[in-house]
């Protein structure tokens, strides 16, 4: 074990005293996390602006929170005047008036809302229908309670507004909410992308070595053949490890952003450090150069990557595309930071998805380890 | 001999019959010798002559297509990693961590032959010392020459005080001084009771610091004894050298000429080098030059060489060793 040791901290001493290593691995994920994270960051705090002008009344107040519920727009509460001031800047792409007398109004089948716009543009023809199913949520809420007891209205929709809103149904099942994890897989996305790219070619330093005489060296010494690929394998294990560290808790720090529940995010993401590690092994015992490896790693990784979700949602490509993807590793990663990140936590995608991950790792660490030549 | 009248194996390395064959090139066939306790122990041997796939095989590297080998009484096919504790091996590339300083090089390599704390700290000190490297120990391998480099990988198989060190041409590329320093080295590691075995393309080398030396062409051991029983097998004869002109084009009129004097093994022509082998080469030296000017050839230069490893390997492979 002890020589297996001395290899994993020679190896990690190595790769960060690499420049090169140390931008692959860290500057450059970071960088790429930075422009598009801080990019979808902004975009979510620029969300168009609806004003709500919220009336005395008894249910005005529930009404703004179920309107509230739709997170693709930035509600705000204003004076009937800053509303209108707003519209007719542009600032706000209109105004809600929940007028006091709501109750009255359903009574004499009057429209439930005044909105105030000063055109209809497209993010007003995109926000109407939500609005006609806030009112018409309301409506219904109101009828069954009046069937009932006309006093049990206000509770009604008061539930309504805890427990379910409109158009958030994927929400419901979740155990805990994430509105971040999409900008998290993106981070992700980049740190398991640019670490293929780093361990590959860390990996194929064992071609190197063999050209340089190390690994001879290292072979004809009394260490054992396991002892030396495991002190490889631990240390390209780690130095993934440290990449998505230091990644996550950057983006943390710069994006407030967190990483769903660690008991179950380590042991995935260990997986999947794995699943690359493996990866560039088999580069390593497929090529004879490290100039054939950085072609095909290159090939490999940028087409499995695009294919496998990792620069956008995989939901987003045909049927067909996404059959292909299972055929790669990258999507099954994918698939399990999503549950783990976005807090739904669905054990069976996330054991599905683990046990791909460690058949994709046995195929690759067959084909690497039988690659390599120990002479 | 032990106290029951046994004799002893003092042999610390045997090899037997040793093959290897890469498809169906056989480079290395049926090689036999055997290297003594303390014995320093020479195989010289041209380009692609099979030494360094002896090598490879004696420390481990390649296992052999048959033939035995054996360190100490280890055999190392069946258990090569109990034998490599006792062999330090000075590989023919520069087989150290480039972007490391000297230092840390040393301690990876000890701690890979088992050594650990101040037991390895010493011992990268005295091997700093032997190499002459001990202050510029910290600084980083790539900084260093050509010749520094090949120091500190002597120091490296040496760290674990080994029974036998095998060095594969630890000299190739470096300045004079450094190779000095490190034939001074060898020299002084087997006065202190060191097993040699020491591949070379320089002959000189090889005679400054082997007591025994094994000829190897072709995959094939052609010769090994001592220098002096080497010498015997060119009946201690110098070796003549002349240099004809461009009208010597036909061979078998000049060799024809010197009939005679010398017999037809004894006697080479090739692209206008005429070599001859003969204990007293100033008593024919006008002879030669007379016949072989008659036939039309002149001679251009002469030299006459006393016979050492280089007149040697010459008689008994055709070529030079640097060929």
């Amino acid at each position: 074990m002890r020589k297996t040791w001395t290899i994993l901290t020679l190896h990690l001493k190595k790769f960060f005293k690499s420049p090169g290593a140390i931008v692959l691995m860290f500057v450059m994920p970071a960088l790429f996390s930075y422009i598009f994270g801080g990019m979808t960051v902004k975009s979510q705090e620029t969300k168009p602006l609806v004003n709500v002008v919220v009336g005395q009344g008894e249910f005005s107040t529930e009404v703004y929170k179920l309107l509230k519920k739709n997170n693709q727009y930035n509600w705000k509460k204003a004076t009937l005047q800053q509303a209108k001031n707003n519209v007719f800047e542009q600032d706000a792409i209109a105004a809600i008036v929940i007028p006091d007398d709501l109750g009255q109004r359903i009574t004499e089948q009057k429209p439930l809302f005044d909105v105030v716009i000063q055109r209809k543009t497209e993010q007003y023809y995109a926000l109407n229908p939500y609005i006609q199913g806030a009112a018409g949520l309301i409506l219904r809420s109101y009828h069954t309670a009046a069937l009932s007891e006309p006093a049990a209205f206000p509770k009604l929709l008061e539930a309504v507004t805890v427990n379910k809103g409109i158009e958030i149904e994927k929400q419901m099942i979740q155990k805990e909410q994430n509105d971040k994890a999409d900008i998290n897989l993106m981070f992700v996305g980049f740190a398991i992308m640019f670490m293929m790219f780093g361990l590959s070619g860390a990996a194929s330093t064992i071609l190197d070595e063999r050209i340089g005489g190390t690994w001879g060296r290292l072979m004809i010494s009394p260490a054992t053949r396991i002892q030396v690929i495991l002190g490889y394998i631990l240390s390209y294990f780690l130095v993934g490890w440290i990449q998505l560290g230091v990644l996550m808790m950057a983006m943390s720090l710069m994006f407030d952003i967190g990483w769903g529940n660690l008991a179950y995010l380590i042991p995935f993401a260990s997986l999947v450090i794995l699943m690359v590690v493996g990866f560039g092994l088999m580069i390593a015992g497929l090529v004879k150069t490290k100039q054939q490896a950085s072609a095909i790693s290159a090939v490999l990784i940028v087409s499995t990557c695009m294919l496998g979700g990792l620069y956008w949602p995989i939901e987003i490509m045909p049927d067909f595309m996404q059959t292909i993807a299972l055929g790669v590793p990258q999507s099954w990663a994918m698939g399990g930071f999503k549950e783990i990140v976005s807090g739904s936590l669905r054990m069976v995608t996330i054991w599905k998805d683990a046990g791909a991950l460690i058949g994709f790792s046995l195929v690759f660490f067959f084909l690497g380890l039988r690659g390599i030549k120990f002479e | 001999m032990t106290k029951n009248g046994e004799v002893m194996n003092v042999n610390m390395l045997t090899v037997q019959d040793l093959r290897k064959s890469f498809g169906q090139f056989e480079a290395v066939k049926g090689v036999s010798f055997s290297v003594e306790k303390g014995e320093s122990f020479g195989l010289l041997g041209p380009n692609g002559a099979g030494k360094s796939t002896t090598i490879n095989m004696i420390t481990g590297l390649y296992p052999p297509t048959a033939g035995t080998i054996q360190v100490k009484d280890i055999d190392v096919i069946k258990n090569a990693k109990q034998a490599q504790k006792w062999i330090g091996v000075v590989p023919q590339e520069i087989a150290l961590y480039q972007e490391m300083s000297a230092r840390e090089n040393l301690k990876f390599w000890g701690r890979m032959y088992n050594l650990s704390g101040k037991a390895l700290e010493k011992s990268i000190d005295e091997v700093l010392e032997i190499i002459g490297l001990t202050d510029r120990s910290k600084d980083k391998v790539e900084t260093f020459s050509g010749g520094m480099k090949r120091r500190v990988n002597i120091g490296a198989a040496i760290l674990h005080r080994p029974d036998m060190l095998i060095m594969d041409e630890p000299t190739v590329g470096i300045d004079p001084q450094s190779r000095n320093h490190i034939l001074e080295t060898v020299k002084r590691l087997n006065s202190e009771g060191m097993t040699i075995i020491y591949t070379s393309h320089y002959m000189e080398e090889v005679e400054y610091l082997c007591e025994r030396i094994g000829i190897i062409d072709h995959g094939e051991l052609i010769a090994s004894g001592t220098l002096k029983e080497l010498r015997e097998t060119i009946g201690d004869r110098s070796r003549i050298n002349l240099t004809l002109d461009s009208n010597a084009t036909d061979t078998g009129k000049i060799t024809a000429a010197l009939e005679g004097l010398f017999l037809e093994k004894d006697l080479q022509l090739q692209d206008y080098l005429l070599t001859a082998f003969h204990k007293e080469p100033q008593s024919v030296l006008s002879e030669i030059i007379q016949r072989v000017t008659k036939t039309g050839a002149r001679v251009s230069s002469v030299d006459i060489v006393e016979p050492n490893l280089e007149s040697i390997f010459l008689h008994l492979t055709g070529r030079s060793l640097r060929d």
